[in-house]
């Protein structure tokens, strides 16, 4: 434990300091913002699937987050840390009834509801255009004044409440609790493990984080609209970082969404990928299920083990098992 | 503004496709216990089938009007035979070593099988819409009274998706094969010990499934645009659907379907500005049915 936290100050000092290497390029300090963006979208996701879950809501989140800050600032004259603010509530509220219901049954009811979620989010911000600006969407002035840097420790700030999240969940008792509830829901129902509240606690809070993220994404590029704020891709992204770099870990995600995103820079503009870039994002979740179920986290602990001539460390792949 | 009557028709010939695709993927949620979130991208691969086919038919053979029967006597078959087999084999290599693992991880790799064929597809083909200018989707059935008036692609398409149910059903009712899936749905151990070959059971079950939703996507061609990304809008009707009949009912598929397309339907006539909440109805339908009857509205078999 003690290493993984001085590790981690280690990364954030290095990440505090970064601006002053890249504040002269726009283009990487715009890349920045967006990878500690998605490093917390990442991050929240990973925590809910340490209890079982699998969460197709996190870009429906992260739109509901784009358009309460757009609103706000336009009907209401909401400064941008407040719409981040009231985002944050709105969330809130939104995920309890979501999970309220749904996170109460079987998994599986929970990954479909946070699926279509997504799409009537979608339908209601397209079909109530004097609210939403319909298909056009909704544009306000640059965050800060359009300072990137600035923009960067906010959303450092956001990074760091999910990282936070995700090491508080991975070295309290609530690691145990949701670690029973990922191997298996009656068992730990019967240790006294409260099932759905942990279960919906972290969803919300997850929920949160992704709420935080897209507020704070709306005002840094301006704009928002239907199309773009709940794009599916970005729950995929959300999923497909923390499966590629190690789930169930705090590292893992961050070290998938470093090298995912930076591959996805490269691969939009790169013909025949472009708009299919998506389709090696699908790859990597297909592969890394099938033949490397703790992604790169998994695979360097095993070869770390095999050169140090140890024993191999067993990796419980945690299952109910049928 | 139409008359009840063929509002009601309307909504009735509507519910056909959603019946087709629901019990494909209620078939292979019920039986194998898995949730595949690709159904809807094998949907799309099926129409992609029966779009070449029509291509090839009123292409290079211009064959005229007979293209329209043709298309489905023809690329049914052939797409629901590709997807069959294609079933099986992503069953034996994906699927099965992931039945001894968490729920997560079945559902993440469907899940990213979905996102890697819509992609796939509009990298390798385009992902442009196209449209199959079938001439079946615009000749109207003469039908006495004039009180309805449908095109003979609507209702073949619905004829052949009922067809296809029932002909499901009666596999399911009274073959030994439907037997052995009941049975393996029911008690996967149970019926591993009277000695059903299960993992043969499961594999032919995902088959099926895939083979109904590639006749589905057929059918789609006379409807509606082809594209890489119909599938999301089509899957989650579909498990708006099987949540409503209840997971495992798979002969209450029917019924749901009958309750979404007519409801839908009723709902863009006669509710102002109603498409809305037409196309947002089956979210309210999921919400209200796990929060009121988890359980699916019918009697669970």
């Amino acid at each position: 434990m003690r290493r993984e936290l001085v590790a981690w100050l280690a990364f954030i000092a290095i990440a505090a300091l970064l601006p002053l290497a890249l504040a002269s390029d726009p283009y990487l300090m715009l890349l920045a913002n967006v990878m500690l963006m998605f490093m917390a979208l990442a991050l929240s996701w990973d925590v809910v699937a340490r209890t079982g879950q699998l969460s197709l809501a996190h870009g429906a989140f992260f739109g509901l987050g784009a358009y309460t800050v757009a609103i706000g600032h336009k009907y209401a004259a909401l400064p941008p840390l407040a719409g981040l603010a009231v985002a944050g509530v709105v969330g809130a509220i939104v995920a309890v009834a979501l999970g309220g219901v749904t996170l109460r049954l079987r998994g599986i009811y929970f990954a479909i509801a946070t699926l279509a979620f997504g799409e009537v989010l979608r339908t209601v911000a397209l079909q109530v255009p004097d609210v939403t600006g319909g298909t056009i969407g909704i544009s306000m002035p640059p965050l800060f004044g359009g300072d990137r840097v600035a923009s960067y420790y906010l959303a450092g700030a956001i990074f760091l409440l999910a990282l936070a999240l995700s090491l508080g969940v991975r070295y309290t008792r609530a690691h145990y609790a949701v670690t029973a509830i990922r191997t298996n829901e009656a068992v730990a129902a019967v240790m006294g493990v409260p099932v759905v509240l942990t279960k919906v606690l972290t969803f919300v809070t997850a929920a949160v984080i992704a709420t935080l993220a897209g507020a704070f994404y709306m005002p840094f590029i301006t704009h928002t609209d239907p199309h773009d704020a709940f794009e599916v891709s970005r729950s995929v992204a959300a999923l497909a970082f923390p499966i590629f770099g190690g789930i169930y870990t705090s590292v893992g995600p961050v070290i998938g969404t470093v090298v995912l995103r930076s591959l996805e820079e490269y691969l939009r503009v790169t013909p025949p990928w472009k708009e299919g870039y998506q389709v090696v994002y699908g790859a990597v979740i297909v592969l890394a299920v099938l033949f490397m179920p703790r992604g790169l986290v998994g695979l360097a602990s095993r070869m770390r083990a095999r050169l140090s001539r140890r024993p191999e460390a067993r990796i419980p792949i945690l299952g109910s098992g049928r | 503004m139409e008359a009840l009557p063929q509002t009601l028709f309307f909504g009735v010939l509507r519910s056909g496709l959603y019946a087709l695709t629901a019990l494909g993927l209620a078939i292979s949620l019920g039986v194998i216990g898995v949730v595949n979130f690709a159904h809807g991208e094998f949907v799309m691969l099926g129409a992609y089938i029966g779009f070449w086919v029509y291509l090839l038919l009123s292409g290079p053979l211009d064959l005229g009007p007979a293209v329209s029967p043709l298309v489905i006597a023809l690329g049914i078959p052939l797409s629901a035979g590709a997807l069959f087999v294609l079933g099986r084999g992503v069953f034996r290599f994906t699927l099965r070593p992931l039945l001894s693992r968490p729920e997560l991880d079945q559902m993440l790799l469907t899940f990213g099988m979905a996102i890697l064929l819509q992609n796939l597809v509009s990298i390798v083909l385009s992902p442009q819409a196209q449209d199959a200018s079938l001439g079946w989707r615009f000749e109207l059935l003469p039908l006495p009274g004039g009180a309805i008036s449908v095109t003979y692609a609507r209702i073949s398409a619905f004829a052949v998706s009922m067809a296809l149910v029932a002909a499901t059903y009666v596999l399911l009712a009274r073959t030994r094969l439907g037997k052995q899936m009941r049975a393996v749905a029911q008690n996967r151990l149970g019926a591993m010990v009277v000695g059903i070959p299960v993992d043969q059971v499961y594999e032919v079950a995902f088959g099926l499934s895939l083979a109904l939703a590639a006749a589905a996507g057929v059918t789609l061609v006379f409807q509606t645009q082809v594209s890489p990304f119909l599938g999301l809008s089509t899957i989650l009707k579909a498990f708006s659907i099987v949540v409503l009949a209840g997971l495992g009912n798979l002969f209450g598929v029917v019924w749901a379907s009958l309750l979404l397309g007519v409801s839908e339907q009723v709902i863009s006539q006669y509710v102002p500005d109603g498409s809305a909440l037409r196309d947002g109805l089956f979210f309210l339908l999921i919400f209200v049915v796990l929060l009121a009857r988890p359980g699916g509205l019918g009697r669970a078999r």
